[in-house]
């Protein structure tokens, strides 16, 4: 075993970054610009490589020429390291003043912290016009506006068209029937549904999709409320995805697989002709891209919405998805709402989609797409009679942790349904 | 006033002062601060934005201690520590033993045994989780070697995947301990092992009497070295397990828990709390062995010498 130094050791790693929480201080970047003076602002995202990087260098850019009295300082960080990062410099008052926000329960937790500018009065009407109240909800606390989403990612199937023509598959299912049935033949292909079990959210998403099929808007609404998961269709949530499970359609060892990490996640199963389909956000095509041989986007790549799953409360053409939104910090200049509202115009929110491959949720330039997959998605989700956030954000990430554990629990054999409402529920005591 | 004692003027205080005072600071700064922070954080419930608020007093303690997810990283811990001692004594002494005499080959053997403990946690876990995936190089082997009956899920398989941990902790860590043994075997004046000869004792009788009981001490604290890394194991599990799937494999520590509950599920209040259980933990088994098992070898230099 490995000696460590010190008995605290552990502890003083598995704390640092709390305790970094308590080094106060720190350099104010924020501070009120007084009419027609300099404004420096600071701008942080999460898109370190390619395409992503210089849309985020060019709109900047753009936006610097079309307001001088404004310098936008950017810096980009690693997806994984955003949150810490952001946590770190929220808590010690040097926030960047606009910043990627990942919405539901964090950004909750930054609004009661009091760390965000309430930017209701500044959304201009054109954002309101092409946006929507929909997807502008997605950053709303309590009726107040504290972010502004840039793209729709809904959820689905995302499958290779080629590989389930080899299956013997013709048609997309639509129900969960005719899913088992597209399982089944897949399996035989040697071609399985991939699931990156090891990271758990995506085990758990299958439960969301069932969940959204099980309870009606109501009462998901309700459980965000109360946190109480005693209705029963969180059971039967549960028992639709234990008895899909049953049929053994994952790819194998799919409790080590991991989502997104080389060929053997299972967006490179997909990516490597290895597995049919996923289920997966909307920034899938990406992710798969970034993992085929020549790092290029798959060219037969499908899309197709969750299927109708008989007994439930929910409407079958229900979709669930996130928005990607910027935030601007309490402390920020009134420039940084006139930045937000900027990337919301048709011209950056064209570029948005060409550099990101992803929805932009601006209705103006959704007309720009042509790739089928992402018409696929812009139809079911124009379709869809209402969009339901990730369940884990929309309740938390302490509920969502435990629905993590609860689900990989029982697609693992050790667990059963009551296990993830009990873990849910248990979960509730801890945070 | 008491009188003080002898020989230590004020300029040789001031003296110790300056040489031990930036080490002392930095320790503070970075090991003792933490950890009043963490005892201070596990009363409340947050989230770990703005200053915490919600006192819950001993709550979080009373939830941890009733977690079945908590006592089943507890009896992992348990199943670690004891297995290493197990596995890694037995094996480093008869390494070292090997080792200890001049053989061709020796340097070869020595590097292979002791790069494994070289190389970084995070890269060794990420290696060894490639190749034993399900479709890894470990089964392909197999396969390759027409043994598809010994085909197995190594980390995904509950009754398996501790075994499979154990089997890497094995080949990581045992690299230190016999280069601890051997430092500890070149200690050992040779005019003992040559006058047993003399009174014709053989090889491993020599072995059994003389070399293992003056190894002791060296075994003591190597034991106790890796107690402690055993109850504070983290990264090689987080790494090759992921951050959920430790507890259904069956390989989940108190430190994974604590990073599970606490900064993945964003109750940092709670996850302190966590630390804190892991500290006071630690700290008894580490006093308790101190005062019962290393009393002897440490006399003088931790026990106040009396």
């Amino acid at each position: 075993m490995a000696p460590k130094k010190f008995l605290a050791v552990a502890a003083a790693m598995a704390l640092s970054a709390a305790s970094l929480t308590a080094c106060g201080g720190g350099d104010d970047e924020g501070g009120d610009s007084s009419s027609g003076g300099k404004v420096e602002m600071s701008f942080w995202h999460n898109s370190t490589t390619g395409p992503g990087k210089a849309y985020w260098e060019k709109t900047v850019a753009d936006f610097q020429t079309a307001n001088p009295n404004v310098t936008i300082k950017i810096q980009s960080i690693q997806n994984e390291d955003l949150d810490g990062k952001l946590q770190t410099s929220l808590n010690s008052g040097s926030a960047p003043d606009i910043f990627m926000q990942r919405g539901g329960g964090k950004m909750a937790a930054m609004v009661e912290a009091g760390q965000l500018k309430d930017i209701s009065d500044q959304v201009s009407a054109e954002t309101k016009a092409a946006v929507g109240d929909a997807a502008l909800g997605t950053g709303e606390v309590d009726g107040k506006t504290y972010a502004v989403p840039v793209s729709i990612l809904p959820g689905g199937f995302w499958y290779s068209k080629n590989t389930f023509q080899k299956a013997g598959v013709t048609a997309t299912p639509t129900t969960m029937e005719e899913l088992t049935d597209v399982a089944a033949k897949l399996k035989a292909n040697g071609t399985p549904i991939a699931l990156g079990g090891k990271d758990a959210w995506p085990a758990a998403h299958w439960y969301y999709f069932f969940a959204l099929r099980a309870c009606s808007q109501a009462s998901l609404d309700a459980a965000a409320k109360d946190k109480n998961f005693s209705d029963p269709c969180w059971t039967k949530a549960g028992e639709d995805l234990k008895a899909f499970a049953d049929t053994k359609p994952f790819n194998d060892g799919f409790l080590t697989t991991s989502a997104q990490q080389g060929a053997g996640s299972s967006a490179g199963l997909i990516a490597n002709g290895k597995a049919g389909m996923e289920l997966m956000g909307a920034w899938d095509p990406g992710v798969i891209a970034g993992l085929t041989k020549d790092k290029k986007p798959l060219p037969d790549l499908g899309f197709f919405p969750f299927p109708a799953v008989s007994g439930g409360q929910g409407d079958p053409a229900a979709i669930m998805g996130g928005a990607d939104g910027f935030s601007c910090s309490a402390q920020a200049p009134k420039e940084c709402a006139d930045f937000l509202n900027y990337i919301l115009t048709k011209p950056a929110q064209e570029g948005y989609y060409k550099a990101f491959n992803a929805l932009p949720v601006s209705k103006e330039a959704q007309g720009a797409v042509t790739e089928d997959y992402l018409k696929a998605v812009l139809d079911a989700y124009n379709k869809a009679p209402y969009v339901s956030q990730w369940l884990d954000t929309v309740y938390g990430q302490n509920v969502g942790n435990a629905l993590n554990i609860g689900v990989v629990n029982l697609l693992a054999g050790k667990g059963d349904v009551a296990g993830i409402i009990k873990s849910v529920n248990d979960a509730a005591k801890k945070g | 006033m008491r009188p003080r004692r002898r020989g230590i003027g004020w300029a040789q205080r001031l003296e110790i002062v300056a040489l031990s005072g930036p080490a002392i600071l930095v320790f503070v700064g970075f090991v003792i601060f933490p950890v009043v922070m963490a005892a201070y954080y596990g009363f409340y419930r947050w989230k770990g934005f703005g200053k915490p608020t919600n006192f819950v007093g001993l709550d979080n303690y009373v939830t941890i201690l009733q977690d079945t997810a908590f006592h089943e990283a507890l009896w992992h811990n348990a199943e670690i520590l004891v297995l290493s001692l197990v596995l890694q004594g037995p094996v480093a002494v008869l390494l070292a033993l090997l080792l200890n005499r001049r053989m061709r080959g020796q340097s070869a053997i020595r590097i292979l045994i002791f790069v494994p403990y070289v190389i970084a946690e995070v890269i060794a876990g990420t290696a060894w989780a490639l190749m034993l995936q399900t479709n890894g190089a470990a089964n392909d082997v197999l396969r390759g070697l027409g043994l598809d009956a010994f085909v197995q899920d190594w980390l995904a398989n509950p009754k398996l995947a501790i075994w499979s941990l154990m089997f890497i902790l094995t080949w990581k860590y045992v690299g230190f301990a016999v280069i601890l043994f051997l430092a500890g075997m070149q200690n050992i004046p040779d005019e003992l092992s040559e006058a047993s000869a003399v009174d014709g004792a053989s090889f491993w009788q020599t072995q059994r009497h003389i070399t293992l009981p003056l190894l002791m001490p060296t075994i003591r604290i190597w034991a106790f070295l890796s107690i402690i890394g055993s109850l504070q194991l983290f990264d090689l599990v987080y790494i090759i397990w992921g951050q959920y799937v430790a507890s259904t494999a069956g390989t989940s520590t108190m430190a994974t828990y604590m990073v599970t509950e606490g900064r993945n599920a964003g109750n940092y209040g709670y996850g302190n709390a966590v630390a804190v259980v892991l500290f006071i933990i630690s700290m008894i088994i580490a006093l308790v062995y101190q005062r019962f098992v290393l009393r002897r070898d440490t006399d003088g230099a931790l026990t106040g010498g009396r």
